[in-house]
């Protein structure tokens, strides 16, 4: 049996449902019978309320219930929102204040839940809206990353929520104190929200003793644990499924306030409930997303070798921790702090601080687009500074293949890698030789045209455990059970081709279960670039297995053996004994084996692996208006083997719209009260497909060896090159004009306003 | 949402009496007014329905006018004036996405008076006439500032009088997320002299950019206009634009439509 099949091209299966308005969103599986729920949010960022009245709201027609902060209490769910904390370098661990289900005494951001109100009708619920009374004092506002603002939480003096370091910061100094030169860079990295097309919904109900709650997330073993623990049920009377999901992007992983409400809500009522947000609603109360200021600071030698790298980090937490919001400008932004360089002395401070806005937590790449933006910027000025090409200095730092694997200072081992192969491919193919002739075509039509390089490097994330589980059906099909979550990637089509491939099952055979924790007892998820590859791993070893116990149940059976199972087949040598799997399956069923008509596996990877890969971008601005055009992309990857190329391209497509969204068009914008500036898509601008040019992909696989796959995680990849290619070619185009300094969003009146400055300043 | 009545009459006269009810509406193409509706920002008791009178949709060539009815849509204006008018049909042509612009109608947007909406700019810049249920107003006189318009109470535009220029283009700066205008220039050029309405830029809705008229009035190139300034005094500041970014790129786009004008 071959691990690596031959998988191919192709269409997706789930596209005909998605695209023939087949797909079951949260929103399309609540029953007939279910009741709506409105919540209730807090108008202003910061207030302590002086009176929550509801009795005029409940009294109104339709109103089935309206749940406070204080009825919660009543009820004895005093859980806080689950958050981890990670270890704080003055001692013990970062700060973990109360986060209430809903806010029965302060207000701490404009969004927070407030009241659930659920009606027989959503209009009725909206109603009810109207006519609760929500009186506040407020209090001072603090949405600055510096600490020492207007106190949010006692347990977080100045708002300081977590001090956190790695690295050795000894040798970073003695590298700087005998640098040649040193480049440093301040980076800011706007604040943004994910946008899915779907957004946040959940349907929670009761039978009179076990829960069930949908909900369009990432996974369902985390809410189900929650729920379990909140309400106090056992865990065997809580089901959580998911069904069809219109995106995630790490804002939908989390556990959110919501889903404790609407369940606590779900059992006093009896009947069905369901929420679903309003696209106002989401951008208020999703989790956030970057928001974070950095200071790089690289120390070169005189042959121009980096020897050191120090930076600083102030992150935005918001609120209150979210579910992994401690981890992501800090665990795993230390991932990839030195990219794909090898750079002997390396070290991070990072103060996470409390503000009066929506909880920050993961999205599309995590803390690795930050990190790989902060240093790849950095490492473009550096080469301003040194006068030598980007490609240059990238080259003359990229860790040689001799020195694979090769253990980062934050302590990662990166296993393989041809970075500089990669490099001078996407010099080469995207044509980089050319770019004087289009910069002076451009500025015959009076525009400036910049070329920007990014080199990235991910470390692929989430659970490196996973689970697979097979079963024969009555009706000579299977099921293929997954622990991974479709946001909607494409994960059916890859997963059941992969199957049909290793074990020759028709592919119309074969159906993929995912999203119950009813049916699957564990998984990771979808998150973290993982769910191919972890999930192909776990697939193929539990294939193993039963290619195994069907190779000794046919020997048994036939008394032929031993039997070889290729391209679908179990063939004894010098016999005319053949099976395909499904008819071994059917022996073993008439035969009264039910073991076999059952497999699992549960896998763990050896380690992480390291897509990476040369993004190479030219950018045309209008000097006269400050717009930015984007006209050519080349992103050349190395994700390993790639078990399905339309996919991993789709997803480099998708990465990288969404990063030039955020390098160019988004921002979560507030005002100095942390009202929401940007609330809705008149003011919110998202990436629209006429933005994007065609976006030229090439694969350059050097397959992993933390996996037998050989495979690396694409899901991510995009957007973690796109923002620092798209700022590094914005300062190219603008750099001749004389503006040294550009931050995203790349909006038109930034960028205007930086030639202007620089303008004035000549 | 919340609840209300809906009426569609099939003439103006049943149109002006259902809008003499209480808290009533009048209702075109609904691009901004069911929005407002569904974030519960707008509560009409009855919205009347001005899509089902038929002498109020057409495009209609009058001698040196172009007629057109108050609930044509963007989409047809910008299909069936091309030929007698392709400076308006362009602008019709980039309003909103192909939904709005199978929706959304000339008289909404002019009753509306959004202060970066398309049409007024070219209203003014040709010295429109609005035709009403009971009277004809001047461009001049109908824009009155930001949502602000000379309609009564109760009154609906029946129709739009273009005079045809000789030359005309729309220059439009798209604010990022809505593709609204950001700022935005219409610029006709008629036998009597140059005019230039701006959107999307002033506090005060679009209004008309007088020294760029004179001196194009004498000169009508992009270079006759390349030393003149838009005062940044009353312009929008928002998260898209200060007052300065609009000022300039009111020079900037006037200059862009004059050229595309040719």
């Amino acid at each position: 049996m071959q691990a690596f099949g031959k998988s191919q091209g192709g269409t997706r299966r789930e596209d005909i449902r998605f695209l023939t308005g087949q797909g079951r969103y949260l929103a399309d599986i609540a029953p007939a019978n279910a009741l709506h729920a409105v919540f209730l949010r807090a108008p202003v960022a910061h207030a302590r309320i002086t009176t929550l009245d509801v009795d005029d709201a409940r009294a109104l027609p339709g109103i089935r219930a309206i749940i406070t902060g204080a009825d919660l209490i009543a009820m004895g769910i005093t859980a806080s929102v689950y958050a981890i904390t990670l270890p704080d370098t003055r001692g013990g661990k970062g700060a973990a204040p109360h986060r209430p289900i809903l806010a029965h005494d302060t207000l701490r951001h404009v969004g927070e839940p407030v009241a659930l109100v659920v009606a027989d009708t959503r209009e009725a619920a909206m109603d009810a809206l109207d006519a609760i009374t929500l009186d506040y004092d407020d209090l001072p506002v603090s949405l600055s990353l510096t600490p020492g603002g207007p106190e949010i939480h006692p347990e977080a003096p100045g708002n300081l929520a977590l001090d956190w370091r790695l690295g050795a910061a000894d040798a970073v100094d003695a590298a700087f104190a005998k640098a040649a030169h040193i480049t440093k860079l301040d980076v800011r990295q706007n604040r943004v929200t994910a946008a899915p097309i779907e957004p946040r919904a959940a349907m929670a109900e009761w039978d009179g003793t076990r829960l069930h709650m949908a909900f369009n997330g990432q996974g369902v073993w985390r809410l189900k644990s929650e729920l379990a623990a909140a309400l106090a049920l056992d865990p065997e009377n809580v089901h959580v499924t998911t069904p069809d999901v219109g995106g995630g992007f790490g804002m939908k992983v989390m556990v959110y306030p919501e889903h404790y409400a609407l369940a606590a809500a779900a059992r006093q009522i009896g009947q069905p409930i369901l929420w679903v947000a309003e696209r106002g609603e989401s951008i208020a109360s999703d989790n956030g997303a970057r928001d974070l200021s950095s200071t790089a600071e690289l120390a070169f030698d005189a042959d121009h070798k980096i020897i050191g790298y120090r930076v600083r980090s102030r992150v935005n937490l918001g609120a209150y921790n979210s579910q992994f919001g401690q981890n992501i400008q800090t665990v795993l932004f230390s991932k990839v702090l030195t990219g794909v360089y090898d750079i002997p002395a390396a070290e991070m401070h990072v103060q996470a601080v409390y503000t009066n806005t929506t909880p920050v937590d993961a999205y599309r790449g995590a803390g690795r687009p930050e990190a790989v933006t902060l240093l790849e910027r950095t490492l473009d000025m550096a080469a301003r500074e040194l006068g030598v090409s980007p490609f240059e200095l990238r080259a003359r730092n990229v860790i040689a293949p001799d020195k694979l694997p090769y253990k980062t200072p934050m302590g990662e081992t990166i296993d393989v890698g041809e970075f500089a192969r990669l490099l001078h491919r996407a010099r080469d193919l995207g044509d980089a030789a050319g770019f004087p002739a289009r910069r002076a075509a451009s500025a015959e039509k009076g525009l400036l045209r910049g070329m920007g390089l990014a080199y990235y490097v991910e470390a692929i994330l989430g659970d490196t455990s996973e689970n697979a589980a097979l079963e024969f059906t009555e009706d000579g099909r299977v099921r293929l059970f997954v622990g991974t979550q479709s946001n909607g990637q494409g994960h059916e089509t890859v997963f059941a081709r992969y199957l049909a491939d290793l074990t020759g099952i028709e592919e119309e055979l074969i159906e993929i279960v995912q999203g119950d924790s009813d049916l699957i007892a564990r998984g990771g998820g979808t998150g973290g670039s993982r769910s191919v590859t972890v999930q192909s791993t776990a697939t193929f070893q539990m294939t193993k297995t039963m290619v195994a116990a069907f190779a000794d149940f046919l020997a048994r059976h036939t008394g032929a053996g031993p039997f070889e199972f290729e391209s679908g087949i179990f063939a004894a040598p010098g016999t005319n004994q053949r099976f395909t799997l499904l008819e071994a399956a059917e022996i073993a069923r008439r035969e009264g084996s039910p073991d076999l008509l059952r497999h699992d596996a549960r896998i763990t990877l050896d380690d992480r692996c390291y897509p990476n890969g040369a993004h190479l971008c030219e950018v045309e601005i209008d000097p006269e208006t400050g717009a930015l055009r984007l006209d050519r992309y080349l992103a050349v990857d190395d994700f390993g083997n790639l078990m399905h190329p339309m996919l991993a391209e789709g997803q480099v497509h998708g990465g990288i719209a969404q990063g030039f969204g955020q390098a160019v068009l988004e921002d979560l914008a507030l005002d100095e009260d942390g009202q929401i500036l940007s609330g809705s898509f008149m003011d919110y601008a998202m990436p629209r497909a006429s933005d994007l040019p065609m976006i030229g992909f090439e694969s350059v696989p050097v397959p992993s060896k933390n996996n037998p796959l050989g495979m690396k995680g694409c899901g991510e990849a995009g957007t973690v090159g796109a923002l620092a290619a798209l700022s590094n070619a914005a300062l190219d185009a603008l750099w001749d004009q004389g503006v040294r300094h550009v931050d995203m969003p790349l909006t038109p009146q930034r960028i205007w306003g930086w030639l202007q400055q620089a303008k004035a300043q000549a | 949402m919340y609840n209300f009545d809906f009426v569609k009459p099939s003439s103006i006269a049943d149109a002006v009496a259902a809008l003499a009810g209480e808290d009533a509406q009048p209702l075109s193409g609904g691009q901004t007014l069911i929005p407002s509706m569904k974030a519960r920002l707008n509560a009409p008791g009855t919205l009347v329905s001005l899509t089902g009178i038929p002498e109020l949709v057409g495009v209609c060539r009058e001698g040196d006018m172009l007629v057109i009815g108050a609930a044509t849509t963007h989409a047809q204006v910008a299909r069936d004036a091309a030929a007698d008018f392709p400076g308006l049909a362009a602008l019709a042509g980039q309003i909103g996405d192909p939904a709005v612009r199978n929706r959304g109608t000339i008289g909404g947007s002019l009753a509306n008076n959004d202060p970066s909406a398309c049409y007024p700019a070219a209203a003014l810049g040709t010295g429109a006439t609005i035709v009403t249920d009971r009277r004809e107003i001047g461009a001049d006189d109908y824009f009155q500032g930001m949502f602000t318009t000379a309609l009564e109470e109760g009154e609906i535009i029946t129709a739009v009088r273009f005079p045809i220029p000789q030359a005309s283009a729309y220059a439009k700066f798209v604010q990022p997320a809505s593709r609204f205008a950001l700022t935005a220039a219409f610029v006709a050029r008629f036998e009597s002299g140059v005019r230039v309405a701006i959107t999307g830029a002033s506090e005060n809705g679009v209004f008309r950019w007088a020294e760029a008229e004179a001196a194009l009035s004498s000169d009508f190139s992009a270079d006759a206009i390349a030393g003149l300034a838009c005062s940044p005094d009353e312009m929008i500041a928002d998260l898209h634009g200060t007052a300065a970014y609009r000022a300039h790129l009111v020079g900037v786009m006037t200059r862009r439509a004059v050229a595309a004008a040719g």
